[in-house]
C-alpha cells in the first residue's frame, strides 16, 4: 500500500472506463451549454445584462411562437394519450390479424422527419393526394353539398390554430405508434389475474379499467408522455416544410429562423442562443411539473 | 345480434386505422414512381401505374406525330406531337419515364402513318426512373447519400466505445456514483439537440470541425452513449460471469476471454445500440441544417427538396430512398426489443 502502487494502479482503476466519456461530455456538451447561458447573459460589449431576453420578448413572432408551442405541446399530449391507449387497449385483445395489424400500424415511427414533411406536401398542395383522395371517395361532393368547401380545399393557407392543429394531426400520424407501443409494453406485463378478479365481485370493464388497469400501468405511461411533452416542445420542422418559415410560428422555429435565415451577426446569434436557453428551461420546468402533477400516491404501492 | 355489431364495430375501427396508416404511404410510394405527366393528373391515383397507355395519330397536314396518353378520366389527351423520332424519344424519357430507342419508336409508329389510323401502343415505364433522376436533379444528393451513412457510422463507433465502456463499468465494477451517472445521462437527454446546436457550432468551427461529418456524430452521439450504456449495462449484468472466470481458469488472458466469450454474448446487445445509433444520425435534419454548410445530409437535403412542385415526383422517390433503412432497422429493434422484455 505504498505510493508507488497507488500510482500504477490509479491506470486500471475502474474509474478509467469513465475518464473518455466525462471528457467527452465536458468538451460537447458542458461547454456549448456554459457558452450558451454565458452568451444569454451578457450584452454584446460583454457586460452582465438581461438585453438579449428583453429583445426576444419584444420579438414580434415570440408571443405566438410561445403560444403556438404551448398549445401544440398540450393538445397533442392529451389526444396522443387518449388514442394510444385505445389502441393499445384494443391491440392486446389479440384477435385474428393483430400482429399483422401491429406490424402495419408502426410503420409511421419509422419514417424520417423530412420524409415526413415530404409525404404531408404532396398530400397538402391543391392538386395533392388528400383532395385526390376526398374526390375520389366522394367526401368533397359532400362537402360542397354541405356547403363546408367549393372546389379543392387549399390546406397550405391555413393559419393560426386552423394550422397547429393541421400540425398535431400529422404529428400524431407519425408518433402515435410509438407511445402506443410502450403503453402496449405496460399493459403485456400486466397480470390478467387482477381485472379478473375485479370482474368477480362485481366490477364493469370500465370501471377495472379506470380503478385497476390504468393505476397499475400509469408509471409506463407517464414515461410514453413525458417522452412526448419533452419533443411536443420542440416541434418545428412539419411546420417549416408545409407552411415555411414565420407563418406558423414555434419557438423552435425561431431558434432554426435566426440560426439559418437570417445571418445579421451577432444580433441573431444572440437571440437564438437567448431562445435556446428559453426552450431548455421551458422543458425542464413542464417535464418536472409533468412529473409532479401525475405522481400520485396510489401507483407506487400497485406496482408489485 | 348484440355481438355482431359488437364485431362489426370492431373491425370497422380497425380497419379506419389501417386506411389511415396505409392511404398516405401508397399515395406517397405512387408519387415517387409517377412520371412528370402523371403528376399533374388530378384526381391522383391510388395505385402506381407500371405502363402508359398510347395512341399515335398521323397529321397528314402538317407531316408529324401526335402522341395522346389515356388519363385518369378515360380519355386521349393529347401531350405531344413532332416528326422527328429523337424528340419523340426524348419527350417519352422525360415527361413519361419511358425509355425506348428511335428505332423501336418508329417501327411503332410508321403503322399510323402508313394505315392513316390511330395505334394503340402499351409502354411499360422504367420504374427506377425517378430514383435515378433524383440523383441528377438534385445537386450532390449521392454525396449526401454518402455524408448520411459516414454520419452514421461515425455516430454508431462514438456511441458504441463511449456508451459501451460506461456500461461496462456500471455493470462490472464497484464504482461509486452510479445513481449520478444515471441522472446525468438524463439530463443530458433532456436537452434539445437544437439548443446545443447553437453554441456547438463556435465550438466546432474552432476545433475544425464546422461542416464535417464528424461534427455532426458528435451531437448524434450526446443522448445516444447514455442509451447504450443503459442497453450494454443490461447485458453484461446478465451474462455468466462464472464463462468469463472459466476461460481465465484454462490459461486465456482478459483480452481472449473478452474477445472469445464476451463479446459474443454481447453482440446484439450493442447491435440494437447501433441500430438506435444509426436511426438518430439518419433521420436527424435539425442538427445538420444548423452545424453543416455544404456538406448536406440527406435529410437535410430532402428538407430542403419541398420547394418546387414540378420536381415533387423526385423529392418522394428521395424520401422512399431515405424511408426504407429507417423501417428496416426499426422493424429489426422492435423484435430485439419484443425479446429482451418478453
Amino acid at each position: 500500500m505504498d505510493k508507488k502502487e497507488n500510482n500504477k494502479s490509479i491506470f486500471k482503476s475502474p474509474y478509467m472506463f469513465l475518464v473518455p466519456p466525462l471528457l467527452f461530455y465536458l468538451f460537447f456538451w458542458f461547454f456549448p451549454v456554459l457558452i450558451s447561458l454565458i452568451q444569454a447573459f451578457t450584452s454584446i460589449d460583454g457586460g452582465f445584462s438581461l438585453e438579449n431576453f428583453r429583445m426576444m420578448f419584444q420579438d414580434d413572432l415570440f408571443a405566438e411562437a410561445f403560444f403556438n408551442t404551448l398549445i401544440f405541446a398540450s393538445v397533442s399530449i392529451v389526444l396522443q394519450f387518449i388514442l394510444a391507449l385505445s389502441l393499445a387497449l384494443l391491440i392486446n385483445r389479440k384477435f385474428k390479424g393483430s400482429k399483422m395489424f401491429l406490424f402495419i400500424m408502426l410503420i409511421p415511427m419509422a419514417i424520417p422527419p423530412s420524409a415526413v414533411g415530404i409525404l404531408w406536401n404532396t398530400g397538402l398542395i391543391q392538386t395533392g393526394w388528400i383532395n385526390s383522395f376526398l374526390s375520389i371517395t366522394g367526401v368533397q361532393n359532400l362537402m360542397e353539398l354541405m356547403g363546408i368547401a367549393s372546389g379543392p380545399v387549399i390546406w397550405k393557407q391555413a393559419t393560426g390554430l386552423q394550422a397547429v392543429f393541421m400540425i398535431i394531426l400529422i404529428d400524431t400520424w407519425t408518433v402515435l405508434p410509438s407511445v402506443m407501443i410502450i403503453i402496449l409494453a405496460g399493459l403485456q406485463n400486466f397480470n390478467e389475474e387482477y381485472t379478473e378478479a375485479a370482474k368477480v365481485f362485481g366490477a364493469s370493464r370500465s370501471q377495472a379499467l379506470r380503478h385497476i388497469v390504468l393505476p397499475i400501468i400509469k408509471p409506463t405511461i407517464i414515461t410514453a408522455l413525458l417522452l412526448r411533452l419533452i419533443s411536443g416542445l420542440q416541434v418545428w420542422l412539419i411546420s417549416v416544410m408545409i407552411f415555411g418559415f414565420n407563418t406558423v410560428p414555434f419557438l423552435l422555429e425561431r431558434i432554426v429562423f435566426y440560426t439559418d435565415q437570417v445571418r445579421t451577426g451577432v444580433y441573431s446569434y444572440k437571440l437564438s442562443v437567448t431562445y435556446s436557453i428559453f426552450v431548455v428551461v421551458l422543458v425542464a420546468v413542464s417535464a418536472f411539473a409533468f412529473v409532479k402533477l401525475t405522481k400520485t400516491k396510489d401507483w407506487s404501492g400497485a406496482n408489485e | 345480434m348484440n355481438s355482431v355489431g359488437k364485431r362489426i364495430t370492431f373491425y370497422l375501427i380497425i380497419s379506419t386505422i389501417l386506411f389511415s396508416v396505409i392511404v398516405p404511404m401508397m399515395y406517397l410510394t405512387t408519387i415517387a414512381f409517377s412520371s412528370a405527366v402523371e403528376i399533374s393528373d388530378y384526381p391522383k391515383q391510388l395505385l402506381p401505374d407500371l405502363s402508359h397507355k398510347l395512341k399515335i395519330d398521323w397529321d397528314e397536314d402538317s407531316n408529324y406525330y401526335v402522341i395522346s396518353r389515356l388519363n385518369n378520366s378515360y380519355e386521349y389527351e393529347e401531350l405531344y406531337y413532332s416528326s422527328r423520332f429523337d424528340r419523340h424519344q426524348n419527350y417519352l424519357t422525360t415527361y413519361l419515364n419511358i425509355s425506348k430507342t428511335e428505332e423501336e419508336l418508329e417501327d411503332d409508329f410508321i403503322v399510323a402513318r402508313e394505315t392513316g389510323e390511330s395505334v394503340y401502343l402499351k409502354y411499360n415505364k422504367d420504374i427506377f426512373n425517378n430514383f435515378i433522376k433524383f440523383f441528377e436533379v438534385f445537386n450532390g444528393a449521392s454525396a449526401a447519400l454518402f455524408n448520411s451513412v459516414k454520419a452514421a457510422l461515425l455516430t454508431i463507433l462514438l456511441s458504441m466505445t463511449l456508451g459501451g465502456s460506461i456500461g461496462y463499468a456500471l455493470a462490472r465494477t464497484k464504482i461509486k456514483g452510479k445513481d449520478a451517472i444515471s441522472l446525468g445521462s438524463l439530463i443530458v437527454r433532456m436537452f434539445p439537440a437544437v439548443s446545443i446546436s447553437v453554441p456547438m457550432a463556435i465550438l466546432l468551427v474552432k476545433f475544425g470541425m464546422f461542416d464535417t461529418m464528424i461534427g455532426l456524430a458528435i451531437i448524434y452521439s450526446i443522448p445516444n452513449i447514455g442509451l447504450t450504456a443503459w442497453i450494454t449495462r443490461s447485458i453484461f449484468l446478465s451474462i455468466n460471469r462464472e464463462l468469463e472466470e472459466a476461460s481465465l481458469v484454462f490459461g486465456a488472458t482478459k483480452i481472449q476471454t473478452f474477445r472469445k466469450i464476451t463479446f459474443p454474448l454481447v453482440l446484439p446487445a450493442f447491435a440494437a445500440s447501433s441500430m438506435y445509433a444509426f436511426i438518430t444520425a439518419w433521420n436527424d435534419t435539425a442538427v445538420a441544417l444548423l452545424l453543416t454548410n455544404r456538406n448536406q445530409t440527406l435529410a437535410l437535403l430532402l428538407y430542403k427538396a419541398i420547394g418546387g412542385t414540378a420536381s415533387l415526383h423526385y423529392a418522394a422517390s428521395g424520401a422512399i430512398i431515405l424511408i426504407l433503412p429507417a423501417l428496416l432497422f426499426t422493424f429489426i429493434l422492435k423484435n430485439y426489443i419484443n425479446k429482451m422484455w418478453g
